[in-house]
């Protein structure tokens, strides 16, 4: 489909709305970390290249697609970055065609030029990604701050590739606090470039629009988790930016958003999609930089998070097959096939499998944290979305349902930037574990629910339901609770204190536990919460993952967790300060 | 994912190697239905090299509950490592079939 409808296709030329004599060749990706979109652009007086990519494939690719450019007619090409991040030009560093500036001159705003030229690691995220970048030299420094003295006066620069080129810096959308820096770039006769300072992903990013086009950049991906925080993210000025960007669009004359990766974008769409960005955006004060030790500290809880995703989302799906299974077997094979719908098994094994496949490669080959932080970032993302939360709340232990929701939202927390939540409070921990003791021991619903639904089909369908898909964790389990009558007031999160002690009696059960011994000491500071079971199978230490998880668990919780073999018992001791 | 399978007086054995998954499930399931075709109606599966099972694993060993549960028919797991236990015994698994500690004590009962 040619420009003019709705969308551009990628690998072929055709014209830019709006812009005669202008054509596009678009080069989109699917999205990912590695490489953005790249687009070329030819007008009768220059050929402009935005983004060349990270790939050196990708780079070579448009360079030969510019060479036949070139041998048609020759003319100065420019390399214009939508802001100095390696995704978006490393691929070209090893190509000489890129050396030659009597060729290509390199245009970035003049915060990037500056960050290439001094190969700043941090600002371009080489050091993240763990890429050698070396400096670069760029011939045109975009909106730079010393033709802001000569504001809504043509400036001419002439550059080493012969190009003669007029510039107007202005400040526009006034009415918008300290308004928008805007160059308009025009090359002789044909269309021009009007560039825009968005700063926020990175202080150098900047939107380019020629006709109806508008080339955005990050700026759409600037709030999600694992990008948002990156070295030189601004809340501030992406807020701000994000505000801009979606006047310049409503102002009308754009009709597509081009974005440095993934689609292209009608621009109604845009608006919508600036809108969710910024309240995004809005949520993210104080967020952590991601530098190499925060995105080593959430690659190292992906992969224990991940491994108890797992295991809670293989429980759910079998007690959802187990249900499906005894109404089956109750002569209810509508209702048996209903709850099977309920939870999508393969789509979430497969993501759970990737996660792992990515893992396991990622480890092999000793990548940078970062690509697994994200990795499982989009996995997490994925398996909220297919996660029919309510659903399976009201089929098997809601409990089960709600921590695993807590472990996905915990880890897009950590790889948004902040600290997962914990909040300490006095709380009488004898009285939470007596009662949840009891919730894991009772049947949600009693033998006296089940009569007094029995002359109700349908609520007595609910009811068996309830009872089939809930079954109590320590039901057969001979159970010695040693706590005492008294409050025990400590400083903990209730909720991941219970969280804690679930998981600490699921790994017991297990494994085969068939006597479990809940005791409380206490001391003039602390209280110790043993909770030890005769299963001979785990040491739980030896599962490396399984350990971290849990004690990191017992810190957010605000204790610190112990573990014995004792006796033949396996023996977990929480240690929290009293009150 | 590697199964073999052993015939014995009582029932016959099939003993699985690897991650029983996504990828590898209909496999088992096609390994118990030729069985189950072949007129074996105990059928015990050997665990104990199956370090990863997912819920693609957890369906196939249901399908195969429900077709060995006539009062003739034996269906059951042996020798799980302490990950795939949990996993069985947390899904409410283990009151639909037998598991037992070990293939002789399984065979010895059947």
């Amino acid at each position: 489909m040619p420009a003019g409808n709705d969308q551009l296709i990628s690998h072929e030329w055709q014209p830019v709305p709006g812009a005669a004599g202008a054509a596009i060749y678009p080069l989109i990706r699917k999205i990912d970390t590695i490489s953005s979109n790249s687009y070329i652009i030819q007008t009768p007086e220059m050929i402009v290249l935005i983004d060349p990519g990270g790939l050196t494939d990708q780079a070579e690719h448009v360079m030969r697609v510019i060479g036949e450019c070139r041998s048609e007619r020759d003319r100065p090409v420019f390399v214009i970055l939508t802001h100095a991040h390696i995704d978006h030009f490393i691929g070209a560093q090893h190509l000489p065609v890129f050396a030659f500036p009597e060729i290509v001159v390199f245009a970035v705003q003049e915060s990037g030029a500056d960050a290439l030229e001094r190969g700043d690691g941090n600002l371009t995220q080489a050091n993240l990604l763990g890429i050698n970048q070396v400096p670069m030299k760029t011939g045109f420094r975009l909106l730079s701050r010393e033709r802001s003295e000569f504001a809504g006066i043509p400036v001419s620069l002439a550059f080493s590739n012969g190009a003669e080129v007029t510039v107007i810096q202005d400040r526009i959308c006034a009415d918008l606090e300290g308004g928008l820096v805007c160059e308009r770039v025009t090359f002789g006769e044909g269309p021009g470039l009007e560039l825009y300072h968005t700063p926020g992903h990175s202080p150098d990013s900047i939107c380019i629009r020629i006709g109806e086009l508008l080339f955005a950049g990050d700026i759409l991906f600037a709030a999600n988790p694992g990008i948002a925080g990156l070295c030189g993210w601004s809340q501030e000025a992406l807020i701000h930016s994000l505000l801009v960007i979606n006047e310049i669009i409503s102002g009308g004359g754009i009709r597509m958003v081009c974005p440095g990766h993934g689609r292209i974008i009608l621009a109604a769409d845009a608006v919508r999609m600036l809108s969710l960005v910024r309240n995004d955006a809005l949520a993210l004060s104080n967020i952590a930089e991601l530098n190499n030790e925060r995105a080593r500290e959430t690659a190292e809880f992906a992969e224990d998070c991940m491994d108890e995703v797992n295991e809670i989302f293989t429980i759910m799906a079998g007690r959802l097959y187990y249900l499906s299974y005894v109404m089956d077997e109750l002569g209810e094979p509508e209702i048996a096939e209903k709850m099977s719908a309920q939870f999508n098994g393969d789509a979430i094994d497969e993501l759970l499998e990737a996660f792992k496949g990515f893992a396991d490669e990622h480890h092999k080959r000793e990548n940078e944290s970062i690509h697994l932080a994200l990795k499982a970032g989009q996995v997490i993302a994925k398996l909220d979305r297919a996660f029919k939360k309510d659903e399976l709340a009201s089929l098997i232990d809601p409990t089960m349902v709600q921590r695993a929701g807590r472990l996905l939202s915990d880890y897009t927390t950590m790889l948004r930037g902040f600290c997962p939540p914990s909040e300490l409070c006095e709380c009488n921990i004898n009285g939470q574990v007596r009662s949840l003791i009891t919730g894991l021991t009772v049947p949600l619903c009693s033998d006296d629910d089940m009569l007094d639904s029995a002359d109700d089909d349908a609520a007595f369908v609910q009811m068996l339901l309830a009872r089939v898909g809930a079954r109590p964790l320590l039901e057969e389990i001979d159970l010695t609770l040693e706590t005492g009558d008294l409050p025990v007031s400590a400083a903990v999160d209730r909720d991941l204190f219970l969280d804690l002690l679930t998981y600490i009696l699921e790994e017991l059960v297990g494994t085969g536990s068939r006597r479990i011994i809940i005791s409380l000491e206490r001391e003039e500071y602390e209280a110790h919460l043993s909770i030890s079971g005769d299963s001979a199978e785990p040491s739980v230490p030896e599962k490396k993952k399984t350990w971290n998880f849990l004690t990191r668990l017992c810190e957010r919780a605000g204790g610190t967790l112990a573990y014995a073999k004792e006796n033949g018992m396996s023996r977990f001791v929480i240690t929290v300060s009293l009150v | 994912m590697d199964i073999s399978s052993a015939s014995h007086e009582k029932g016959t054995v099939l003993s699985i190697a690897g991650r029983v998954d996504t990828a590898t499930a209909p496999a088992l399931e096609q390994a118990i239905n030729r069985e189950i075709d072949l007129g074996h109606r105990k059928i015990l599966l050997n665990f104990s090299g199956v370090n990863y099972i997912s819920s693609g694993g957890l369906r196939v060993l249901l399908a195969a509950a429900k077709k060995l549960k006539g009062s003739d028919d034996r269906f059951g797991l042996c020798s799980l490592n302490p990950e795939v236990l949990k996993i069985l015994k947390l899904a409410g698994f283990t009151s639909i079939f037998s598991i037992y500690p070990s293939e002789g004590e399984a065979l010895a009962g059947w």
